[in-house]
């Protein structure tokens, strides 16, 4: 079991940096921000249905949603070490990278309780959720984007 | 009063009790302060809060407008002509606060009032730079769509650092508050709730007393220009 264990880590430490090898600094900081405008596109629509910039559309709102969900786990996997060069990341990100990444996760996890929430047409728990996910980008926002 | 002839002096000294500040003012000062208190926490919390963050910001600007008419249409100690001191002037005062021989002030005194223009120029700079602002998660001023991306970046770092800013003048101007209180046994807080001080008769000076329709009509206008810019100019 413990062997086992030991191999997983070892691959994990040896994979790591071949994964980051294999694309340029620039084209994943490139690919973040694509995911980035992506869940902004299906993020904003639903904050302004939340609050009532704009009538709720439950076609639109799945749409949205579904399209954050599946943009939201993106940008974790393309924020490697060094690449906050001409952009807002901090280099705290990587000092702070597991707290970086339960972030992340926190925030993942919020967004992907979204669509069945816009589903089940229960407009306050729609409006609920929108806010924990706006705080779960926001705590990341506050710590590791620069202004 | 050590250089006034003996007999006068104890006529002077006699404190008056006299109204330093009008109901408009004093309903201003503490709605600002409830306000921006409200403005920080939701700002801070986010979320869904971030619905009243805008709105509070809408009531600032509005109450903010308020105060700069009534700075030229209010009572007396309202209005910047009669707070708004040169800078010699100030300086004299500050000096002879630390020495303690500083004249009883009627309305603000000559650093109060430099004071008053600071945090209405600072705060009023946090709300309009929040119409242009955008948090890029799912909130946006009113306003940001109306200029460029790069705008709305400035607009955004500015309303983040400018916070810092009114955090910072607020404790300032508590601390002056609480200087005058404790060590200069001056009750500001209650003039302000209350708007009666009492000063030598000396230092009292008439009020001129601006009516309340007229405070009433100038907030209604205020409140109607910024209704029209953050709900009927965006979607023109």
């Amino acid at each position: 079991m413990k062997k086992i264990a030991l191999a997983v880590l070892c691959a994990a430490a040896v994979a790591a940096p071949v994964l980051a090898q294999q694309m340029k600094l620039e084209d994943q900081i490139k690919l973040r921000r694509a995911a980035y405008d992506m869940m902004n596109l299906g993020f904003g629509d639903l904050g302004a249905m939340a609050q009532d910039k704009k009538p709720f559309n439950k076609e639109e709102a799945e749409h949205d949603a579904d399209l954050l969900v599946a943009a939201s786990t993106v940008p974790r996997r393309f924020f490697p070490e060094g690449s906050d060069k001409d952009t807002k990341a901090k280099p705290e990100i990587w000092q702070n990278r597991a707290d970086f990444d339960s972030k992340m996760d926190h925030m993942i996890a919020e967004a992907g309780k979204l669509p069945a929430v816009v589903r089940s047409g229960d407009m306050a728990a729609f409006k609920k959720q929108v806010g924990e996910t706006g705080q779960a980008c926001k705590a990341c926002h506050d710590k590791y984007r620069a202004k | 009063m050590q250089g006034l002839p003996r007999q006068v002096s104890r006529e002077v000294t006699l404190p008056q009790r006299v109204r330093v500040w009008d109901l408009p003012t004093r309903i201003f000062h503490w709605a600002l302060a409830i306000l921006a208190v409200f403005s920080f926490t939701t700002g801070k919390i986010g979320g869904a809060w971030m619905e009243w963050h805008l709105k509070s910001g809408y009531a600032i600007l509005t109450l903010l407008l308020f105060r700069i008419a009534w700075g030229f249409a209010g009572s007396t100690t309202a209005r910047f002509g009669h707070f708004v001191r040169g800078p010699r002037v100030a300086w004299t005062y500050a000096r002879a606060l630390a020495t303690r021989t500083h004249a009883r002030a009627f309305g603000h005194n000559p650093l109060g009032g430099w004071m008053v223009v600071v945090m209405i120029v600072a705060f009023l700079a946090q709300a309009l730079s929040g119409l242009f602002a955008d948090d890029e998660i799912s909130t946006q001023g009113p306003l940001a769509v109306k200029v460029s991306n790069a705008t709305v970046s400035r607009m955004s770092a500015f309303h983040s650092y400018n916070e810092w800013l009114l955090v910072a003048l607020v404790a300032l101007h508590m601390a002056a508050i609480a200087t005058y209180t404790f060590m200069l046994r001056v009750p500001l807080v209650g003039a302000m709730v209350h708007g009666w001080t009492e000063v030598p008769a000396a230092c009292a000076i008439r009020q001129r007393r601006a009516p309340a329709w007229r405070a009433l009509l100038l907030l209604a206008c205020a409140a109607v220009l910024v209704y029209y810019v953050v709900a009927v100019y965006p979607r023109a």
